[in-house]
Order: C-alpha cells, then sequence, then structure tokens
C-alpha cells in the first residue's frame, strides 16, 4: 500500500516554464502530470493522487493561494511546494502557513527544486502510511458490533471488567468474551497499544 | 429789424469814409440792424481796426486822401486776418473801370453815392451772411483737418502716399520716427531707392512695386527695409492703390517696425518649447515611474524565460550524457532555448522602448498593435487581477498619427488605474479597452472598468495635477496623460457608467485626414 506510484503535479501557467519543467522532471525519472490552471487541476483531482504538487504563486485566474485553500477544504494531504517570483516572500510565509511544504524562488536551480521535491514526496509517503494505518484502524473500529464497541470504550476509560459487567448487568465471563473478540477485531494483545491506536483517530471515529 | 438783430449778434461792419457827414449817414442807416458798427475816418485807420476786429463787411470809400480805397482793399486782401472781409466800395465814380478796377483788387461789391439806404442794408445784410457763411465752414474745415492732423501724428503706424513713380508725397510723422528723419526730408525721395537701395524701379517684386504701377493692394510682413541711416529692419506693410475716378495715383502704405513683434514672437516660441520640453520631462519621469511601480511584474516576467531556459540547458545536457543522445529531441529543446532568449530579450526590448528619451516623434500608428502591445505590457501588472483585459476594435479603425510611445503611456496608465480599481473592488469583471472610430478625424479609444469607481467629489478634479485618491499617489498620472494627448492633438476625458465602475477615452487624430480636432464626449 506504501508503495503507491508517486507524481509531480506542476500547475504553472506560463507554457514555457511549465513544458520546461516537465521535461526536466521526466529526464530525472519521475512521472509528471502538468496543468496549465488551479481551474483545470481542481477539476482532475482526486483523493487517490499522491505524490506533490509544484504551483506557481502567481497565476491568472486562480491564484496558487486559492488552489491551496480550496485543496484545504477537500483535505488533500497532497504537499506543496510554491513555486515564487521576486518580492513574493511576503505570500509565500502565507503559503507556509496554510500548510505549504516549502517554496522556492524563480529562476531556480534544479539541485534545489529536485531536493524540495524529493522532501516532499517522502513527506507524502510518510503522511500517506500514516493515513493508511488511521484508515486500518478507523476500518477495524468499524467491523466491531455496538455491544464490542460499547466494552472497547470501557476499556479505554481503563474500567475493570468486574465494573463493567455490573454497569452493563451482564456476566463478567460475557465481557471476558467481548473483550477476547475486541482485542482479536483490533489485531492487538495489549491494551496499551489498543488505546493508543484508538485516540489516534478519535477526532475521526465520533 | 429785430431778426437781424438776432440773427448777427457777431456781425461787425466796419465803416470807412474820409467824409464825416457820410459816416454819420451811413452809422444812421445800419445801426440799429444789431451790427456792431466800426468807424474810421481814414485808411490807416480801417486797417488797424479790421486787423483787430475781423470786420465781415468793409463800407469802403473809394476817394481818400492819403491811403484810397484801392489801395487799403490790397492791403486788407494782403493780410491773411482780413483778407475774407467783404469790401464794398462806396463811390461816387459810377463808371466801369472804377468798377472793374475795385473787383479785380478783391471787392466784393460796389455802391454808389449818394446810397439808398435800403440798398445798403440790403448788400450789407447779404455780404455779412456770405462771409458769416464762409467762415463757418473754414473753422469747420480747419477743424477736420485738425482732426485729420491729429489722427495722422497719433498713428503709431508709418504712413506713405506715393506717386505712381514711387515718390514720396506725404509722410505722417510716426513714419518719420521710424525712419529716422524728419518728415520734410522725406517728401520728394523715392520710396524705393530710399528703403530699398534700388534706382532700378522696373523690379516687379520690390515690395509696393505692383501697388504703385498696377493698382494691385498688398499686404507682406517681415519685409527688410532701410532706415535713413542705412540701418535695416524688418517691417510689415500693406499698400493700397490710390484710386481717383478710377485712375490710379499711387499707392497709400502703411507700415510699421515688428522688430519687438519678433522678439516677442520668439520668446513665445522659446517658451513654448521649453513647456514642449519640459512636458517631455514629465512625461519620460511618469514613464520611469511607472516602471519603477511595475519592477517587480517586470522581473516575474524575465525570470519565466530565464526558468524556462535553465530548466531546458538541464535537460539538454542530461540529454548529452546519454550514450545514445537522441539529437532531434536535443535540437528541439535547443529551439526552445532560443525562443525563450528571443522572449526575455523581447521583454527588455519594450522596456528599453518605453523608457526612451526623448519620445520618437509623430508618425503614423496602428491602433490594434499599439494596443495589443500594450496589453502585453500591462498584464505584467495583471497577475493579481482574475478578470483580465480585453481589447475589442471596430474592423475599420484608420490609422492615427501620433506618437506611439506616449500614446502607449497614456494607455498603460489608464489600464493599470483601471486594474487597480478593479483589485480594490475584489470584481472579477475584464478591464475593457476598445477602439473605434469617431467621425471623420478620429479614433476613440476607451478604457472601461468595473471597479470602485469614481467619487463626484474626485471626478472635479480628476485630470488637475497633485491631486489623487491614491494613498501613494503623487497625482501626476491624469494629468500627464492629458498634457500628452492634447500634445497629439486630441482630448481626454471620464464618463460615468450607469452601472458603475469607470469609463476613461481618449482621441487622436486620424492620420492623413485634415480638419477639425477631435469632438470630445461623445459616447
Amino acid at each position: 500500500m506504501t508503495d503507491i506510484q508517486q507524481t509531480v503535479y506542476v500547475v504553472e501557467d506560463d507554457e514555457a516554464v511549465r513544458d520546461s519543467l516537465e521535461l526536466l522532471l521526466k529526464s530525472d525519472g519521475k512521472p509528471v502530470q502538468t496543468y496549465e490552471s488551479a481551474n483545470a487541476f481542481l477539476k482532475d483531482y482526486s483523493d487517490q493522487m499522491a505524490g506533490c504538487i509544484v504551483l506557481d504563486i502567481r497565476m491568472p485566474g486562480m491564484d496558487g493561494m486559492e488552489l491551496q485553500k480550496k485543496l484545504n477544504d477537500k483535505h488533500s494531504i497532497l504537499p506543496i511546494i510554491f513555486v515564487t517570483g521576486h518580492g513574493d516572500v511576503p505570500m509565500a510565509v502565507d503559503a507556509m502557513k496554510e500548510g505549504a511544504v516549502d517554496f522556492i524562488q524563480k529562476p531556480y536551480r534544479e539541485e534545489a527544486l529536485l531536493e524540495k521535491i524529493e522532501a516532499a514526496l517522502e513527506q507524502d509517503r510518510e503522511q500517506r502510511k500514516t493515513l493508511d494505518e488511521k484508515q486500518e484502524i478507523i476500518r477495524r473500529v468499524k467491523s466491531l458490533t455496538p455491544r464490542e464497541r460499547e466494552i472497547m470504550d470501557r476499556m479505554i476509560a481503563g474500567q475493570a471488567n468486574k465494573v463493567i459487567a455490573i454497569e452493563l448487568e451482564i456476566s463478567q465471563r460475557t465481557v471476558e468474551i467481548h473483550r477476547s473478540r475486541v482485542m482479536h477485531k483490533m489485531g492487538t494483545h495489549s491494551l496499551a497499544h489498543l488505546v493508543r491506536m484508538v485516540l489516534s483517530v478519535k477526532d475521526l471515529i465520533d | 429789424m429785430t431778426d437781424v438783430v438776432t440773427e448777427n449778434p457777431e456781425v461787425t461792419v466796419l465803416l470807412v469814409d474820409d467824409n464825416p457827414q457820410n459816416l454819420k449817414v451811413l452809422y444812421e442807416t445800419l445801426k440799429d440792424k444789431g451790427y456792431r458798427l466800426l468807424i474810421a475816418n481814414e485808411g490807416e485807420k480801417a486797417l488797424d481796426l479790421a486787423h483787430r476786429h475781423h470786420p465781415e463787411v468793409i463800407l469802403l470809400d473809394i476817394m481818400m486822401p492819403e491811403l484810397d480805397g484801392y489801395e487799403v482793399c490790397e492791403r486788407l486782401k494782403a493780410d491773411p486776418e482780413t483778407a475774407d472781409s467783404a469790401v464794398v466800395f462806396l463811390s461816387a465814380l459810377d463808371d466801369l473801370q472804377a468798377k472793374v478796377k475795385g473787383f479785380s483788387l478783391g471787392g466784393a461789391d460796389y455802391i454808389s453815392k449818394p446810397f439808398e439806404s435800403q440798398e445798403v442794408i440790403a448788400r450789407v445784410k447779404t455780404h455779412a451772411r456770405v462771409i458769416r457763411l464762409e467762415r463757418e465752414m473754414q473753422s469747420r474745415n480747419r477743424e477736420l483737418q485738425g482732426d485729420q492732423t491729429r489722427i495722422l501724428n497719433s498713428i503709431s503706424e508709418g504712413i506713405y502716399g506715393l506717386d505712381e513713380q514711387g515718390t514720396i508725397e506725404f509722410a505722417n510723422p510716426a513714419a518719420a520716427r521710424i525712419i529716422g528723419c524728419a518728415a520734410e526730408e522725406l517728401i520728394g525721395r523715392n520710396f524705393f531707392e530710399m528703403h530699398f537701395a534700388t534706382a532700378d524701379t522696373s523690379d516687379e517684386h520690390l515690395p509696393v512695386m505692383a501697388t504703385c504701377r498696377q493698382g494691385v493692394a498688398e499686404n507682406q510682413r517681415d519685409v527688410r527695409m532701410l532706415r535713413a541711416d542705412g540701418t535695416g529692419f524688418p517691417a510689415e506693410y500693406r499698400a493700397t492703390p490710390k484710386l481717383e475716378d478710377d485712375e490710379l495715383h499711387g499707392a497709400v502704405v502703411v507700415f510699421h517696425d515688428i522688430s519687438a513683434e519678433l522678439e516677442n514672437e520668439k520668446a513665445l516660441e522659446e517658451a513654448r518649447a521649453l513647456v514642449d520640453e519640459q512636458r517631455e520631462q514629465l512625461a519620460h519621469t511618469s514613464r520611469l515611474t511607472t516602471m519603477g511601480e511595475m519592477a517587480a511584474g517586470f522581473a516575474h516576467e524575465v525570470n519565466q524565460p530565464l526558468t524556462a531556459i535553465t530548466n531546458y540547458a538541464r535537460v539538454s545536457k542530461r540529454m548529452m550524457a546519454k550514450e545514445e543522445p537522441d539529437l532531434d529531441l536535443l535540437r528541439q529543446t535547443l529551439d526552445k532555448i532560443e525562443a525563450q532568449s528571443h522572449r526575455a530579450s523581447e521583454i527588455i526590448r519594450r522596456i528599453r522602448k518605453f523608457m526612451k528619451k526623448p519620445a520618437t516623434g509623430k508618425e503614423v500608428v496602428s491602433v490594434p498593435a499599439l494596443l495589443e502591445d500594450t496589453r502585453q505590457f500591462a498584464e505584467v501588472d495583471m497577475r493579481n487581477n482574475k478578470g483580465g483585459i480585453e481589447v475589442q476594435f471596430e474592423e475599420d479603425v484608420p490609422d492615427v498619427l501620433a506618437d506611439p510611445i506616449q500614446v502607449q503611456q497614456v494607455a498603460l496608465n489608464l489600464i493599470r488605474n483601471a486594474l487597480e480599481a478593479t483589485r480594490s473592488a475584489g470584481s472579477d469583471a475584464p478591464v475593457e479597452v476598445s477602439a473605434r472610430r469617431c467621425g471623420e478625424h478620429c479614433v476613440r479609444i476607451q478604457v472601461r472598468d468595473h471597479g470602485v469607481g469614481v467619487s463626484e467629489q474626485a471626478e472635479e478634479m480628476l485630470f488637475h495635477p497633485f491631486h489623487t485618491t491614491k494613498e501613494d499617489g503623487m497625482g501626476i498620472g491624469l494629468a500627464t496623460c492629458r498634457s500628452l494627448i492634447q500634445a497629439q492633438g486630441g482630448d481626454i476625458g471620464f464618463e460615468r457608467p450607469e452601472d458603475g465602475g469607470a469609463c476613461f477615452y481618449f482621441t487622436l487624430p486620424v492620420a492623413g485626414v485634415q480638419g477639425e480636432p477631435c469632438a470630445t464626449g461623445e459616447a
């Protein structure tokens, strides 16, 4: 799952810059997809995309900053490298605050750009791995029956089997059976690990 | 006869006779007729009284001791003070010869002695009236002449009366003053010799010659005439033929020295040149300011091809590093590098052209080409505008005669203002630039935006220097635009669109069309 193909998405209005960047990245062996406008990219966007975006900050129509906001709204995790011109540093700083990975000033050195792209791709891999893990946890949580889910919540809250049995008015034995099924479904043998797993996706399952 | 009294209150009659009896009779005859009567019993006394009192009528006895009547009459006529008095001889000599002699000496009439009082009264009355009318007429004539002389004297232009040969018959004091000698010295001199130093009066091209010879009126400016001392001066003159009953009698020449005028004109010309130069300067400064404001945009604009060139160069190197380089692909990439370097130098060329000083001057300019060029220029600034710039023109927009750089400067200024207004309003609407023919003589170029618009207060001061609504503005943009467009023979203005925003326009004269300056304000 983590070995998904990563693509460098280039969003750049200037045809020559776009074309040369595509050639450059391809010659370095990177899959490249180019877009002439922010809108064109948005139209094509899906959460299945992996890799990073090299985004021109100044473009006619929707500019780079706006595209970043729109992508944030879609919970995109694609790292963005902003390409800025002279004097765009304040904009770049804002972009960083909005979660951009990095920015690079035109005209740039190839090495610098490739380095930043590598870093972005690495970050994407990391994020994607984490995301995959979380999604696995969520998938597992969702496989629990309501009763098992209730037992798990109480386990995470630190309630002993005895207490759970009394409060739910079931036998302690039944609690133990549920408990072992929860541990099995969640793929762990350790309560501590279970707690950590569930807490990491707490925002997503409530 | 009271009517005589009232009619002739000032009429003086001098009675001259050596015979006291005769004097008495005459006196009695005329005393109640309203005349002032003077009496002399001998010639010398009569002359003295006449000289002092200017009598209208003198009744003069011929036969007198010492001076006789004839001699008195002769002397009266010789004295200008008394020459106009009517002398009526009185004599017993009733022969023809005596009468003829009297008339030949200037006598007006003759009364024979012994005289009838009715006849005396009638003749005195008649002559008194004649003389009085004559004197009135003369006095009127003198007045008129005086007026004429005063006019001719006070006029600052020189006036000559010439005969058909060019001989000066009349010169007014101003002419004498301009020429530098007394008016009397001018009379009788030849105009052409005197002022053009040529005796060759056959030269038809000499000034005034045609007027003297053919009776053609002339009017010339900046003709070099000579003064009495031989120095020259620039003159303007009008020559009018002098005609009497359709017959040519020479010319009247009215002339004046225009040295001071020419100097004023020169000074005015210099002042104009200075204004033009300062306008150029200001325009240039304004262009530099614009470029300064657009510097970041231009840097971006140049960085694009540079970035592309760097990328392509890297790609090329990588291709060459392969064992069997794809030469076709390599050539294609090098072509791209070349194209991008042209692109960069084109941007720099455009900037340099715009910064050039002075501007290139008027030439025949294609409006669509100029506007397209300006649009590309303005796009440097446009990256923060979503709507962009739309250029539209009718197919038949004719070429204009204008300074392309200055027109571009104005168009760029208006477009940049429009972009800024649009940005400030947060609008996505494009800035609309359009051009169309407007009447026979001009092309109208319009920049319309849907931005924040212009307040009515600001509208009044729009084209005034040092008025600005921009925080960091100097308020010279539109004032400079106006001065530049006016220098092209066009006009610039503002219109308030009903649906908001602003609309600025300017007009330029169509190339090769003579005529009215560009119409204004027509939507």
